[in-house]
Formats: structure tokens, sequence, C-alpha cells
């Protein structure tokens, strides 16, 4: 039940992007991937996902190496969600949805009742129910968000793989997405999310995972993960700690610390 | 109990609603293909009798307005929905692949090469004694190009490469296809640029036909089967191949059906612009905009579009006969303008 | 130097009427052809040492009745700066001569004759002399029409009017009023193209062609190693079934395309062919 990378190391156009990266997830959590820009987030994301091979190392989904899975196979068992995907062509927004089941169909097959019940759920628990009709253009970038969301989710996919998915959204459908990824998790699917506000990922995530300059720094629960130490080395910023009045713990970036470990300026953003 | 079946047949008819419609769509242009076909046959220059030709093909009779029915009319109207139809879908798939409205069966270079193709071979002489190696040498032609645009996507290269490979690729097919037809021993060649720029019907027999369909066929499969693929592309090659989405294997797909349906097409009736350009935009508003279902739905609407231009360059009795590619942009390009401009209003 | 180049230019155009009038006073006339009826008049009617330039197309085999007699001399594409450079006392133009060539010809002051189209032999006869004055060789192109009246008063016309069609690959006018239309009308002929009444250019639709019922076919002489398109039309396989089931006869094209005394074997082997139809039992 782990989707794993084992001494993964992953070379793009000559460039070292990622290294000795050893990561094993479990289902049922919500993991948090962050780093300063161009620290491989993204990269990593996409070797999980099966769509870049790294020359060392491998990546296993249950013990069996992702490579050797037929496309279709890894498409139902991990779903991604990749940021700022646009929409090429003013869809309408089930139509959009219905795309996360195209792993699932055969080739010219219509959809199938079990189609219409995930599409049908994967909308209601994004809230864009009431959106089904709407075309791309015409939805504002918390609804394109959520429709997005809900193709991902319609996979049904074990595994959830979201690159920044709040980046672009107001506070209020910040705190609705990064809720549902989370309870998404606790219906059983792991679930990793790349994110840059650190605050967002220690208040809703299990675990966190940094990354900079292409390796693995840090990785355990929030607090033990986003140290002050660790935050002046690989950020660069201090942080204020408190404790909400609801009782949870948050973390806030406050000030540049001054003292910075330089990310790797030949490693490509993301 | 009756709450959640009321749901249940609300929400079916709903999710049927758009395919409906489409099938509708599909099924009126299906009917206008035949209906257009028939008619074409039906009209011509001169005043022939089609049900006693048709009877005396029928009963196995070689008279003269049999052999001109056979020979001239069908292959004429047969063509004119098999070139239509190859233009219209390559454009939908095209545009659905490179997610940009202004794709063309031309651009990626396919219709200059097959005309290019059929020029070397026909006017360097290689096709004195064989009608047929005029579509032969067009089809060769194609499929010179798909076989370096196939090198060219399995290397991986980007969307953007491959559009500048085909404007490249059509760039100096045309200009070899010009030089060639100067350097053709017949003074008159180079005045036959004509069809292969503008593409005309007239003239051609079942031989035409029949070497280019099974090959148009073979490529309508191929570009048919990416329909899933497009609507994944819409979001992206990364979401796409997170779908399980083979992009290689796409790319393979789409040039070489091109290729054949488009190539095959262009070596009998020279390139005959603007169907596929116009057509998948006449068909998004009534089919919606996601890739896979405009596929069909323009192949037909494009064999239509041929088809009446066809009847039209006859009934217009212009001397000499109009060539194709004028009255498919007199049609396609007032509806293209009035559609970009309204898209533009709406997105506003 | 471009000043000196213009000078130079300048010098050469203003000579250009003198020496035509030099030519008109007795020196031969020396002549630029531009176009290929032209050049078949001039070489058949010029000293060879009057002639400068004829054009690239007067030594094609297949379209030219003049090759053999082209061959040696400067040809031309017929651009303006090739003429000029020629300094021709006389240019004789057709009117498929592109208006701007012509035009540019006579603002340098080159004397320039524009040929007009000859819609029957009394226009062919008349161009003869035209040319033939224009070279000074007025006696020759007497002697001309005398050998092509000669021809003509030698056939005998068909005996019954046959439907004749003519399907020649890029072919350029047997519409009514041309000469291809005058000379079936000589050779005792209907027209069945006029009939149809297609086009200016002569282009028969074939099934147009199929069901207009001609008795006879007049087809281009076939020239291998040299297709085109049109050739395609003639491996059809409803002009092969016409061709069988009617009287076929090949004239090579370069008989039809200009006014000289070769439209006389037009209308001798069309008069032959109906005669050898009409014979057919």
């Amino acid at each position: 039940m782990s989707l794993a990378a084992h001494d993964v190391r992953v070379v793009l156009g000559g460039r070292t992007i990622l290294s000795d990266i050893g990561l094993a997830l479990e289902r049922g959590r919500f993991v948090g991937l962050v780093g300063p820009n161009g620290a491989g987030k993204t990269t990593l994301l996409r070797v999980l996902a099966g769509l870049i091979a790294p020359v060392d190392g491998r990546v296993t989904l249950e013990g069996h190496a992702l490579s050797g899975m037929s496309r279709d196979a890894r498409a139902r068992r991990v779903a991604a969600l990749f940021q700022g995907a646009v929409i090429g062509w003013p869809m309408t927004v089930r139509e959009i949805v219905a795309l996360g089941r195209l792993p699932h169909r055969r080739a010219f097959a219509g959809l199938s009742e079990a189609d219409e019940t995930a599409i049908a759920q994967a909308m209601a628990r994004t809230d864009v129910g009431h959106l089904a009709d709407r075309t791309e253009p015409t939805l504002s970038s918390g609804e394109r968000m959520r429709a997005l969301l809900a193709r991902a989710l319609a996979v049904e996919a074990a595994w959830l793989l979201v690159d920044e998915p709040v980046t672009a959204l107001d506070p209020a459908h910040q705190l609705d997405a990064m809720a549902l990824l989370r309870a998404v998790s606790r219906d059983g699917a792991g679930v990793v999310a790349v994110l840059h506000d650190l605050a967002l990922a220690a208040r809703f995530c299990d675990r966190i995972v940094v990354l900079s300059g292409g390796r693995l720094v840090a990785d355990g629960r929030p607090e033990e993960a986003l140290t002050d130490a660790l935050l002046a080395r690989v950020f660069g910023v201090t942080a204020e700690r408190g404790l909400a009045a609801d009782g949870t713990r948050y973390i806030l970036p406050w000030a540049r610390s001054g003292i910075t470990e330089e990310s790797d300026g030949a490693i490509i953003p993301g | 109990m009756n709450a959640p079946v009321t749901a249940l047949a609300s929400s079916t008819s709903r999710r049927q609603g758009a395919p409906r419609a489409r099938r509708a769509v599909i099924a009126l242009l299906g009917l206008a293909t035949v209906a257009l076909t028939l008619a074409s046959v039906a009209i011509g220059y001169a005043p022939f009798d089609v049900p006693a030709a048709c009877a005396d093909l029928v009963a196995g009779r070689t008279t003269l307005p049999a052999l001109v029915l056979w020979e001239l009319r069908i292959p004429r109207a047969l063509l004119g929905g098999l070139v239509g139809f190859s233009l219209g879908l390559t454009g939908a798939a095209m545009q659905g692949y490179l997610r940009n409205p202004l794709a063309d069966p031309g651009i990626l270079g396919i219709s200059s090469a097959a005309a290019l193709g059929a020029v070397i071979v026909f006017y360097g002489g290689l096709a004195a004694s064989l009608s047929l190696a005029l579509p032969l040498g067009g089809i060769a032609g194609a499929g010179v190009a798909a076989l370096l645009l196939n090198a060219l996507a399995a290397r991986g290269s980007s969307t953007l490469g491959l559009i500048l490979a085909g404007i490249g690729l059509s760039s100096l097919a045309g200009a070899l296809t010009a030089l060639a037809l100067n350097l053709s021993p017949n003074p008159y060649a180079a005045l036959e640029i004509v069809f292969w720029l503008m593409g005309s019907l007239s003239d051609r027999s079942l031989d035409h036909v029949l070497l280019c369909l099974p090959l148009m066929i073979v490529g309508w499969g191929l570009m048919l089967s990416t329909g899933p693929a497009l609507d994944a592309l819409t979001l992206g090659e990364d979401t796409a191949a997170s779908l399980g989405i083979g992009l290689v294997s796409v790319r393979l797909r789409l040039v070489t059906g091109a290729a054949l349906a488009v190539g095959s097409g262009v070596a009998v009736s020279g390139a005959i612009g603007f169907v596929g350009l116009a057509v998948p935009h006449l068909m998004r508003p009534l089919v919606g905009a996601r890739p896979g279902a405009s596929l069909l739905p323009s192949g037909l609407a494009g064999a239509v579009l041929v088809l009446a231009a066809d009847i039209g360059v006859r009934l217009l009795a212009t001397r000499p006969e109009l060539k194709l590619g004028v009255v498919t942009a007199l049609v396609g390009a007032p509806f293209l303008i009035v559609l970009l401009l309204q898209n533009r209003g709406r997105r506003a | 130097m471009p000043s000196r180049c213009a000078l130079l230019l300048s010098a050469v155009l203003a000579a250009l009427p003198v020496a035509r009038a030099a030519g008109a006073a007795g020196a031969p006339v020396r002549v630029v052809s531009m176009n290929l009826c032209a050049d078949e008049l001039v070489l058949r009617l010029a000293d060879r040492d009057q002639v400068l330039a004829v054009t690239y197309l007067a030594r094609e085999p297949r379209g030219s009745t003049v090759a053999a007699e082209a061959v040696g001399l400067p040809v031309t594409r017929g651009l303006t700066e090739e003429v000029v450079a020629l300094r021709p006392d006389l240019v004789i133009a057709g009117a498929f001569t592109t208006r701007a060539t012509v035009g540019m010809l006579k603002r340098v002051g080159a004397p320039v004759l524009e040929l007009g189209v000859p819609a029957d032999l009394d226009g062919v006869r008349a161009q003869i002399r035209q040319v033939a004055a224009a070279l000074g060789r007025s006696e020759r192109g007497e002697a001309m029409v005398a050998a092509l009246d000669a021809r003509l008063a030698a056939i005998t016309p068909a005996a019954r009017p046959l439907r004749a069609l003519v399907m020649r690959p890029n072919a350029f006018t047997v519409a009514p009023g041309g000469l291809g239309d005058a000379l079936i009308r000589a050779a005792g002929l209907v027209n069945v193209a006029a009939e149809i009444g297609r086009d200016r250019f002569g282009q028969v639709p074939l099934e147009a062609a199929a069901l207009a019922d001609p008795d006879l076919i007049v087809v281009d002489e076939g020239a291998p190693g040299m297709p085109s398109l049109a050739d395609t039309l003639l491996h059809h396989p409803v002009f092969r079934a016409l061709a069988r089931a009617h009287w076929t006869v090949a004239i090579p094209n370069r008989f039809w395309t200009c006014p000289g005394p070769q439209v006389a074997e037009v209308v001798a082997r069309l008069a032959a062919a109906a005669n050898a139809r009409a014979a057919r039992p």
C-alpha cells in the first residue's frame, strides 16, 4: 500500500534535477512537498506519476515498478493535477470532469454507470455541480481549480498528486481546497501536494517533505520537518509559531533570516 | 424510493443531452452527404438520362451513358465526399491536437509534399504509360513527409516544433513543386500548377477512387482513434500523460493518418484549401468544443462542403471550370470571419 | 559607373529609331521575335542574318514548326533587357506578349510590331503579308500565301459535314470565331466544341464530349516523355471508349497553334480523316 521512490536520480537536458531521493508514501495521508523555487518539487511529482523515468533508482507502486505497468493501469492508480494546466478548448465543466474517466473507458465506448457515478461524486465533492454546463472561459479561478480538481478526483485513483493547487486562489478557496485534499486522504487515498504556503502546509498536512537543490533535506510531521534551522537554511526565513484558538499549532514565515543556502542555479524552476 | 429514481432519470437525460444533439448533427450531415452525392451524380454538363444510364449499368450494357455514369459521374461524386471527409477530419484532428484553431491539414506540409511527389513522378516522365502514376506519386510524397514528421515526433519534439517543421516542409515542397513544373520537358506543364494549388475533381476516373479509398480509410481510422487523447490533451500534455495517454503514439497516429488521408486526396484532386480550416469552426457551435466530439461531424461536414462546392463549379458553368479551392474559400472564408468575430466578442 | 551605364543605355535607345530608318532605306531589318507565332513567320520569311533572336519556345519540337530552323540562333525568354541589348531594328511581339513588356519597349523607343490573332484564313494571309513587309521581304510573303492557297486548293473537302470534336491537351482555341473553328469549317466539318460552346480555351469536359456523339475525334499527336495533366485525359476510360467507338485523327498541336502555311496541313488531315471515316461501312 505504498508509493515509493528508491534512490532516484533524474537528469533532464543534461542537468541533474533530483538525486538520492528515497521516499516511501502511505495511503490515507496528506503529504506536503515543499521547497524553494527550483528545488525539483514538480519533477519529483512527475516522477511519482510515472511521467518521467529516473536514470537511476526506481519508483514502485505497491511493490511493483511503476515503469512496468501499462499506461492505463498506472493512470487508474495514480491521478495527477499539474499547475497552470490550461484548458485548450471551451469545454463544459462536465466534459472536463469526465476526462478523469478516460483510464477506465474502452476505446469508442460511452460512459458507464460507474463513470457517471464517479463524475457526479467528484463534482459534488468539489461543489461544481451547478457549473456542469458552464464552459471554461466563463469560470473564475476558484471555479476553474475546483473543476480541474474534480477531474482528478473522478479518476478515483488510490493516489492523488497535486502541483500547487492553491496558488491562484483567494484565502477562503485555499482553505476549502486544503480541507478537501485532507478529506480525500482521510477517505483512504494517498495525497501528495506541492505547496508554497508553509503555513497552509503545516496546518493541513500530516507529513512534510522538504526538497532543496534536488535533494531531500527533511521529512516528517510538520513541526519536526519545518524546524527553525531548516527554515533558515533552506528558505532563508524565520517563522512565528503559536497556538491557534482551536488548539492547532501554526507556523507563519515572518522575516528573511539572512543566512540562506542558495538553490542550485542549474536547476530548472519548479 | 421514488425520489432517487427520479433523480437518476433526470441526471440520465441531462447526461445524454449533449451526445444526443451530436448524434442528431451526425445523422443530418450523413443524410446531407448522401443527398449531395446523389445530386452530384445527377448534375453535370451534358443532358444525361441518369435512370437510363443506371439501367444500362445494372444490366451490364457498356453503353456510353453507362460508362459516363460509372467512370465520370460516380467517381467525381465519390471523390468529392472522400476528399472532403479527409480534409474535414484532418482539420479537426490537427486543430484539436495542436490546440490551435488556425491549424489546417496543410500545416504539417503533407498537402504540399503530396503535390510535390505527384508532380515529380508525373512530369518527370515516369508516368508516360501509366495514368495511375500520378496518384501513386502523391501518396509517395505524403509518405516521405509522414516519415520525416514521424521521425521528428518519435524524438519527442514539442507541438511547436512540429508546427515549425510543418511550415518549413510546406514551403520547401511548394518551392520544389514550382521548380519541378518549370523544369518539366512539357512547356505547358507550368500552366498546370493551378490544379495542384487550387484543386479540381473534373474528369477523374474510378481508378482514382479505388486507389485512394483504402489508404483514406486507414488514415480515418487512425485519426478517429485519437479522439479521447485529443480530449485529454485539452488539459495539457502532462495531464494527458497522467490519464494514460501515450503522447508519442498519438502523434504517430495523427501524422500517419493525416498523411494517408490528405496525401492520397491531394494526389487525385490537388490541394483544396480551407475545408480543413473552416469546417471544425462550423461544427463546434453545434457539437461542443470537445475535440473528440468534432472529429466525425467535421469529416462529414467537409464532405458536404466539397460536394456542394463541386456541384457549384458545374452549375456556375464558368469557362474554364472554376477550381474547387476557389469555391471552398468563397464559401468558407466569410463563415470563418463571422465566427471568429463572434468568438472574440464572446471572450471580451 | 551606374551613370555611364545609363548614358550608354540612353545612347542605345536613341539610336534605335535611326537604325530602323536606315533599315527602311535598304539595309536589312534586323529583328527580335518575342512570340512563338512571330518566330515561325520570321524564321521562314527573313534571311537568317536578319534574325537577332527568337524565343526559347521556337526550339521546342513539340510546339514549334520551326524547331530545326531555330537551332543555332540566340534565344530569349522575352525579357525587355534581353531584347534591348540586342539593338534590334524591329521587335515583333504577339497579342499575348505581356502588356508591361510591350509598354516598356515602346517607352524606351524600340519599334514594336504587334501581331494580332487571325480568326480565319484571310487573317492568316494578311498576317503573313504584314510580317513579310515589315522584314522588307514582301515577295517571300506573296510566295508563302500562294503556296498556302495552292495547298488548300488541292484538298478535297469532306464529302459529308461530319461532326468533329477536338480534344487537344492544352488547346488554345477551337471555339466559334477562332482560327481552329475556321480550319474545321474549311475542311467541310462541323465543329462540335463550338456547338457545346464550353469555353474559349477549347477545354471540353469529358462527359460533354462523350455525350455530344461526335463522328470524328481530333487529338494531339502523342509525345512520349513529355507528360502533362491534360495528356492524361487521353488515358481516361471514357475517352478510350469514345476513341474506340469513333474515328480518331491525331494532329500535332504545333500545326494549330499559329497562323502560317502549316494551317493548310490541319485542313488537309481533317478532310482526309473525314473522307476515310465516311468511306467506312
